[in-house]
This record gives structure tokens, sequence and C-alpha cells, in this order.
């Protein structure tokens, strides 16, 4: 009897399984994902300074779009690691 | 329904176990007395590691469909996430775009027409230098790539 209660005590135990449930890793935003264009350049030997005030503000611009892009990635990233965090 | 198996082994186990007990003092049951016990023992033992595994895979089964609704929740706040951010980007690039294309216009338009500015476009074009100076620096990313 007193082994029959001992056994008991180990059985009573069970087994157990640890069972993986797997996060998916978040898809990025396409926007995200293109490329920063490459900064433009004044064409030609004798030019206007219009024309070189044109080429300057293209390049600002695209400076912006790129930041944009960046302070999205940082944005995204912040965000994912905060949801991810609270499922743990 | 296999909890009700699992019940009725243990009950049948004690039913064994009191049966093997009681039956001392029953003058024609005792005879099964030795065997009656040992069967009840072993049921009894059997039951409750069957209900013990039984309840540990529920416990095991409870926990993986929470884990599951919550990674199916951030998910979906991920995903939700993803069209607010891409929709903030595409915004601001947009407004960048619009008013980049702004002053290109009203320089074309506006400032070229001035006449001052006429004068000075006449008089001063750009010295090849500054404009080499603003095209290296327009390809400083080819430096840093180690194209240059």
């Amino acid at each position: 009897m007193k082994y029959a209660l001992l056994i008991l005590a180990v059985f009573l135990a069970a087994c157990s399984t640890p069972v993986p449930v797997s996060q998916r890793f978040p898809d990025v935003p396409k926007a995200l994902v293109e490329r920063c264009e490459s900064l433009r350049k004044i064409e030609g030997d004798k030019v206007a300074i219009t024309e070189m005030l044109k080429v300057v503000v293209q390049n600002y611009g695209m400076y912006y779009e790129c930041a944009a892009k960046v302070d999205g990635w940082n944005d995204w990233y912040q965000e994912q690691k905060r949801i991810y965090e609270s499922v743990k | 329904m296999l909890n009700w198996v699992y019940w009725a082994i243990i009950a049948a186990g004690i039913t064994g176990v009191l049966a093997g007990w009681i039956g001392k003092w029953i003058p024609f049951y005792g005879n099964y007395v030795k065997i009656l016990q040992p069967v009840g023992i072993v049921l009894l033992v059997l039951g409750v590691w069957l209900r013990g595994g039984y309840d540990t895979e529920m416990s095991w089964r409870a926990k993986v469909a929470e884990a599951e609704a919550r990674v199916a929740a951030a998910e979906q706040k991920s995903q939700e996430t993803n069209t607010v951010i891409e929709q903030q980007v595409v915004e601001k690039t947009k407004v960048i775009k619009g008013k980049t294309e702004y002053i290109t216009q009203y320089l074309d338009r506006e400032v070229v027409k001035k006449e001052e500015i006429i004068k000075y476009i006449e008089q001063c074009p750009v010295p090849k230098e500054i404009i080499d100076i603003h095209n290296q620096a327009a390809d400083l990313n080819k430096a840093a790539e180690g194209k240059k």
C-alpha cells in the first residue's frame, strides 16, 4: 500500500511537453524598402545660377524623402518591438 | 468522453480496494480478496495516472490556445501598424514631392522673370569649379561605398 501511494504521487506529476507557438516576423511596408535616390548633379559647364538652384532644391527634396523613410523605419521598429514584447 | 473513462477506471480501482478490505468479513466474498485488492490498486494507480496526464494535456492545450490567440492579436496589430506607418511615409513623401515641385515651378515662373535675376544670370554664370564641387558632394555616397 505504501509503495502504491508513492507511485501514485509520482504519477500525479504526469508528463509535460513544451509546445512552441511561433510568431511570424512582420512584413515591412513597401514604402520603406524603396532605396533612396542618388542626388542630382549639375549638367554642363556654363550654368545659370537658377539652374544650379533648381538642382539644389531637388536634392533637398530627395534628402527629406529619404529622411521620411528613415523615420518610418525607426517608427516601424519601435512599434513592432513594442507589439512583440507585449506577447511574451 | 476520455475524462469519464478515466474516472470509471479510478472508481473501479477504489471499488476494488474497498471490496478487498470489506470482503474480509464477508464469508463467501473473502475468497476473492487476494485478487480484488491488487487489481483495485493497479486500476486506481492507472486511473490516477491517466487522469493526471489528461489534466496536464488539457492545461497545455489551454495555454497553447491562449498563446496562439495572443500571437494572432499581435500579428493583427502589427499589420495595422504597418498600414499606418506606410500611410504616414507615403503622405510625407507626397507633401515633400509637391513642395519641391512647387518651389521649382515658382523658380521657373516668377524668379527668372525678375529683372535683377535676369541681369545676374547674364553677367554671372556659375564657374565650373563651383559646379564640380557641387557634383563631388552629390557623389559622396559613392566614396563611402568605395567606388571612388
